[in-house]
């Protein structure tokens, strides 16, 4: 088990340094000279030579992938260029907003997910489930602009049933107030695509001999469905759920933009419209290490649901 | 069961399409996505919405069937077009900042210039078009003054008729999507069969450069690439699309590499001496060849949905250009304003080719593979 | 012994729904049978892939899969005084598992994955028998004890993963007996199992079927196996009864002509025959098989040695802890002469190395130790460039005629492409003629050439890829388990035509298998293999008048006695 840790990490550092590589490329070669963008108005040439001085782009490329890296080892990125903050602090107070929508929308909609899921694969080949199939797609073809610009317009700037936007300082009143309109959102936008593919898991199952075995048992089929099958569809389910949890850090973005939510996703938005090279850079390296811990994570609970899975 | 018949002998494709055949749903919806396609090739040639960017109505001119408003009712009647011409992103605390500073690059030319060549190409018309364009310019100024009151589907704050742009905008976000998904695809499917069917460090190698796309979440590298990339047009933002996207295609298509290379019909090729290429391409292409297929008319779908998104944020197409992107992100304001109709037509076009093409696309998955329930 | 009808089947259909959008493609797979099965005995039902046998065995328990398949009306399934197919499925519910069990072909997949074996044992017990968590555990381990499963406590503990492939049988058979079922419906339980396995599965069922008086329904496509184990025998073919009777008489006295086909179509061991009986002997009836003329079989030493294998080996690397790796040896130290024309059979369980010895000899897998000497060259040594010539004189026919021929192909391209890729052949017009020949030469119309695999049954099929290596004119031909997956009558007719072949031109087979009758009948020498070495290498009557390795005496007697029960009673 440690070693199978321990490789695993070893084997992370090639693929991070291709992330860093790719990062890097990205900003300090296709992006060409951040100096004008961080020079503003006041680009006289003395004074984007000084600044070029300070970022250090006036060194080799080598010189300055070996700053990056330094960078990235010591968490140390500097401070934004837009507003001076530390891109540290930046990070910090970002993620807490960004995870009182995250996680109770994750809980939500997995298990919301997996109960409709059940159902529809045990309505299989229905009308039933043809039509809550047709309208998931229906759902999904929709753009999450359209469902937050109406929700928030009709529900929220209308009824008055929530905020239009806004955020607070207490936890209790930002989850109980300014999120559930946020999550409300996400929830619908993101409960289609999950039941249609956990149902997908489901049906494999369903296929499976040891259905058959279940059947020739005597057992009821609920019993099938919530002992034998489900335990072994979570399997995909947990990879699914694991794989995506950061990418929908930064997949809440137009949610945490459209109600002012302080978060990593809105950052990133702002970072990109102003240009905030730094800010893109530091929380593209550590939302990828992150990925690749949650693989790492997945991995390990995989043991834990399937016997068979060997670590090695 | 299988005694062979007297009369040959459809392939597996014209099994295929047989299925697909007497599915209704799928052929509604590829009815649906032929519709749509035929208009675009309508409107890319101009034959149709040609002038869309002609103001023709009153400024948020209503759909005909609400009658017309009043002047207070418009209210921002009196905003005059040219003001707004070149909103590159207004709350871009920078944005004054960046106009000049692209000004003085002298890039900055090419994106406010009104866009002639939209997708790369040269378009051989080009002079035609723009002499066209400027006589009709001239007759627009002529009749300015007799805008209608009303239109099918309403006008947008410059009076710009609804359906019309919408058109235009199908267009730009469908041939984004299309061209995106086919780049996305080829990259996709040459990489899985190199590491599907070479293995050892072939495979070793994509898998990294693969690992390494899918460490960094797909938005957060599109947005990272539409920051570093200042330059706005339909190929910025397909190649944006089409060099992140295509790793989906490269898993699957590498795995199915891997388990045919394995099969017996596989080895037996190698048995009678095929070479590497001929059992890559000729012998197992053509047995995988649905999961490309059925992977692009996913990816189209998705990659629509992301220009959307792109250029609702003011990264994707450029100003000047209809797509249902900007077309949302205008509407976001009309709405405040009670002018829904805009934000109704993008959507709703949206949501049926969209619609469609995901029906269909699920079809075509089950037709060409009947295991799949 | 015998008395009462235990479960009666009257009229029984049942037909599938193939095009879910065309109800004129309904194909009926069961067309109106009617048998019983007594109280405390085991019937056995027999035919072919495609006769309806397992359809029938899961209707009795209402298992056909609902979406496409349906029991049309005027079926009777009778027990205890009521007709199963009335029942609720609450009601069903309640025999299933309890006073009607069942087991299947793959144990593997027939366990569910993620619960241990003891788990699943219990659950039958907690539901039907209701026993509290602790009594139920007590039983699983008397139930495993009593199937022959060592170390029950452990072992209820495990994994099926964890299992060898007997005892997850076993399992299954643990699971199905648990509640003193009075029916027991196996569905060819040991046809996914080693010979030497198959023979403790069915010594098992055959105890436990006497020590519990329950009835077992045996369902097999291997006439050998019935003899084993049945007291009656029901044989089918296309959805349909041919013959119904005592297994003695059936055997002794077969009066239908497809049972009579059936039972003489395998090799049989203690003779062989110049040519095999095959169906069309017996279906014309003015046509009798000539049988009697012998076929010499064995190696006098002083033939030309085509190919010379020496000290062969082929390690799988695995990983294993930080940066360790584990050798897994598939083949060890192989060594063997193949005489000119001549066939050498290798036979072993699975695992035993033998399909892998193929696969190196063709250089499908790269071989890792040892030399194969084909005219003085060694053909696992050199360049692939230098080895292609010698490829188109090796060839090999792989066991599942599904997946060795190119779906996308017609058979016209699928035998046209050998052709083109070594330059045989003039022009387009004069391979097209040697392809007709093959053709023709293998038994298959020439409309063949257009059509697609598809469109073929499975002995055609291996017919195709037969024709593919012929087009290269090779001289030795290597039968990976090629007809181990086809119906026995149509073994027969494929076993025939590689043995014209060998006669008409020459050529050397080297010919794997786990069926020990068919590489008795196919083999002048025979390499006995058990988990990757040579056991036992000597002429192939030798080996089966006397056997030397203890291993190679096992198999033999693990093959069902039943053979000489059909010879014994149709002499």
């Amino acid at each position: 088990m440690t070693a199978y840790i321990l490789r695993r990490l070893w084997q992370m550092l090639p693929t991070m340094l291709g992330v860093v590589v790719l990062v890097f490329l990205l900003f300090n070669w296709v992006g060409g000279d951040p100096a004008y963008i961080l020079a503003g108005k006041m680009s006289n040439p003395e004074q984007i030579a000084n600044i070029r001085k300070q970022l250090g782009i006036d060194e080799s490329y080598w010189v300055q992938m070996w700053i990056f890296i330094k960078q990235i080892v010591t968490a140390d990125f500097g401070a934004s260029w837009s507003t001076g903050e530390t891109i540290s602090n930046v990070l910090t107070t970002r993620l807490g907003p960004s995870l009182t929508v995250l996680i109770p929308l994750t809980i939500l909609e997995t298990l919301l997910a997996i109960g409709l899921a059940l159902g529809v694969a045990y309505v299989r080949g229905s009308l039933t489930d043809r039509m809550v199939m047709i309208a998931c797609t229906v759902g999904m073809s929709i753009s999450i602009l359209v469902y937050i610009i109406v929700f928030q317009y009709w529900l929220a700037y209308k009824l008055g049933l929530f905020p239009v936007q806004g955020w607070g300082d207490s936890f209790a009143e930002n989850l109980f107030h300014y999120a559930l309109l946020p999550i409300l959102i996400a929830l619908a936008v993101g409960i289609a695509p999950s039941l249609r593919l956990f149902r997908t898991f489901f049906l494999d199952e369903i296929n499976q001999d040891y259905v058959r075995t279940g059947r020739a048992k005597g057992l009821s089929e609920p019993r099938i469905l919530w002992v034998h099958v489900l335990r072994n569809a979570a399997i995909p389910i947990v990879t699914h759920v694991m794989a995506n949890l950061p990418s929908l850090l930064i997949g809440a973005f137009l949610i945490e933009r459209f109600f002012s939510i302080p978060g990593i996703g809105r950052e990133v938005i702002l970072a990109v419209e102003r240009s905030d090279f730094p800010v893109i850079k530091a929380i593209t390296v550590y939302v990828a290490a992150a990925t690749m811990l949650f693989n790492l994570l997945a991995d390990l609970m995989y043991k834990a649901i399937d016997p068979r899975v060997q670590l090695k | 069961m299988n005694s062979p018949m007297e009369t040959t002998s459809p392939g597996l494709w014209a099994l295929a399409w047989r299925r697909l055949r007497t599915d209704r749903i799928a052929m509604v919806a590829l009815a649906v996505v032929a519709l749509f396609l035929l208009t675009l090739l309508l409107s890319a040639t101009g034959i149709v919405a040609r002038n869309w960017d002609a103001e023709i109505g009153v400024n948020y001119a209503p759909p005909t069937f609400m009658g017309a408003q009043s002047a207070e009712e418009r209210g921002v009647q009196g905003m005059h077009a040219a003001e707004e011409a070149v909103p590159d992103n207004p709350r871009d605390p920078l944005a004054d900042v960046i106009r000049k500073l692209r000004a003085e690059r002298g890039a900055g030319a090419a994106t406010d210039a009104a866009p002639v060549e939209y997708y790369g190409v040269v378009d051989p018309l080009a002079r035609e078009i723009a002499e066209i364009r400027a006589e009709l310019a001239k007759g627009s100024a002529a009749t300015a003054v007799e805008r209608r009151a009303t239109l099918p589907l309403g006008a947008d704050k410059w009076g710009h008729d609804i359906i019309q742009k919408t058109i235009k905008g199908s267009e730009t976000s469908i041939v984004v999507g299309l061209t995106a998904a086919l780049l996305a695809t080829l990259l996709g499917t040459l990489f899985g069969a190199l590491a599907g069917y070479y293995g050892k460090w072939v495979d070793d190698f994509f898998n990294w450069f693969y690992s390494v796309f899918t460490s960094v979440p797909y938005l957060l590298l599109i947005l990272a690439v539409a920051a570093v990339l200042q330059q706005k047009g339909v190929l910025t933002i397909v190649l944006i699309l089409g060099l992140t996207g295509w790793t989906g295609v490269f898993r699957l298509i590498r795995a199915e590499y891997i388990k045919h290379k394995g099969r017996e019909y596989v080895m037996a090729a190698d048995a009678i001496g095929a070479s590497d290429l001929r059992k890559m391409f000729i012998h197992i292409f053509p047995n995988i060849s649905h999961v490309p297929l059925v992977q692009m008319s996913i990816l189209t779908v998705a990659f629509i949905k992301s220009e959307v998104i792109l250029s609702f944020l003011g990264f994707g197409v450029p100003v000047g250009m209809a797509s249902w992107g900007s077309m949302l992100n205008e509407a976001q304001n009309e709405l405040i304003l009670g002018k829904w109709w805009q934000l109704a037509a993008a959507s709703a076009a949206m949501a049926v080719l969209v619609t469609a093409f995901s029906l269909f696309t699920d079809a075509l998955r089950d037709a060409l593979d009947p295991k799949l329930k | 012994m015998e008395n009462n009808t235990l479960l009666g089947v009257r009229d029984l259909r049942v037909s599938f729904r193939l095009d879910k959008h065309d109800k004129h493609a309904d194909f009926e797979a069961v067309k109106g049978i009617s048998f019983d099965i007594p109280e405390n005995s085991t019937v056995a039902l027999v035919g072919e892939s495609g006769s309806g046998k397992s359809v029938t065995s899961l209707s009795i328990l209402g298992l056909l899969p609902p979406e496409n398949a349906s029991v049309l009306p005027g079926s009777q399934i009778l027990y205890g005084g009521r007709n199963l197919l009335d029942l609720s499925s609450g009601e069903m519910r309640e025999l299933r598992g309890k006073e009607i069990s069942m087991i299947f072909q793959e144990p593997m997949s027939s366990l569910n994955p993620v619960f241990t074996v003891g788990y699943q044992i219990a659950e039958v017990l907690r539901l039907h028998l209701g026993l509290a968590p602790k009594q139920a555990q007590a039983r699983v381990l008397e139930l495993l004890n009593e199937v022959g499963i060592p170390d029950p406590a452990a072992k209820s503990a495990a994994y099926p993963f964890q299992l060898s492939g007997g005892q997850q049988q076993r399992v299954m058979i643990a699971m199905a007996i648990a509640c003193n079922p009075k029916l027991l419906i196996a569905d060819e339980p040991t046809t996914a199992l080693d010979v030497t396995i198959q023979k403790q599965i069915l010594e098992l069922m055959a105890a436990l079927q006497d020590k519990h008086r329950m009835s077992v329904l045996f369902i097999t496509h291997d006439l050998a196996v019935v003899g084993e184990i049945a007291d009656h025998v029901v044989v089918m073919r296309d959805g349909e009864i041919r013959e119904k009777g005592s297994t003695d008489e059936v055997f002794r006295n077969p009066r239908d002509v497809y049972t009579r086909a059936l039972l003489r179509c395998r090799p049989p061991l203690e003779k062989r025959p110049r040519r095999l009986a095959v169906i069309e002997d017996f279906m014309d009836p003015g046509k009798l098989p000539e049988e009697a003329q012998e076929r010499a079989r064995g190696v006098s030493g002083d033939e030309p040695i085509i190919l010379d294998v020496r000290n062969l080996g082929k390690s799988f690397f695995s990983r294993e802890g930080l940066f360790g790796s584990r050798e897994f040896k598939a083949v060890q130290g192989v060594s063997f002469k193949l005489p000119r024309g001549k066939t050498l059979g290798v036979v072993g369980e699975s695992g035993s190395g033998k399909t892998t010895v193929g696969l190196t000899l063709m250089r499908l897998h790269e071989a890792t130790a040892g030399e194969a000497l084909f005219e003085g060259h060694d053909i696992l040594a050199m360049p692939k460039a230098e080895f292609k010539p010698y490829k188109r004189r090796i060839q090999i026919i792989f066991q599942n005629p599904y997946a060795s021929l190119n779906p996308r192909f017609t058979v016209g391209q699928i035998l046209s492409e050998p052709l083109l890729i070594h330059g045989i052949g003039g022009s387009d017009a004069e391979r097209t003629r040697m392809v007709h020949e093959l053709l023709a030469r293998v038994g298959l119309p020439a409309a063949s050439y257009h059509k697609y695999p598809h469109e073929f049954s499975g002995g055609q099929r291996q017919r195709i890829a037969i024709a593919r290596c012929l087009t290269m004119k090779p001289d030795i031909l290597i039968c990976d388990e090629s007809v181990s997956a086809l119906d026995v009558s149509v073994q027969a007719q494929v076993l025939n035509l590689l043995q014209d072949l060998q006669d008409e031109f020459g050529l050397s087979y080297i010919f794997i298998s786990h069926d020990l009758a068919v590489v008795k009948y196919m083999s002048d020498q025979v390499m006995v293999m058990h988990e990757g070495e040579v056991v036992e290498f000597a002429d192939s009557d030798d080996i089966y008048l006397r056997p030397q390795h203890p291993y190679t005496q096992k198999l033999l007697s693990a093959i069902p006695k039943a053979d000489d029960r059909i010879r014994r009673v149709t002499a």
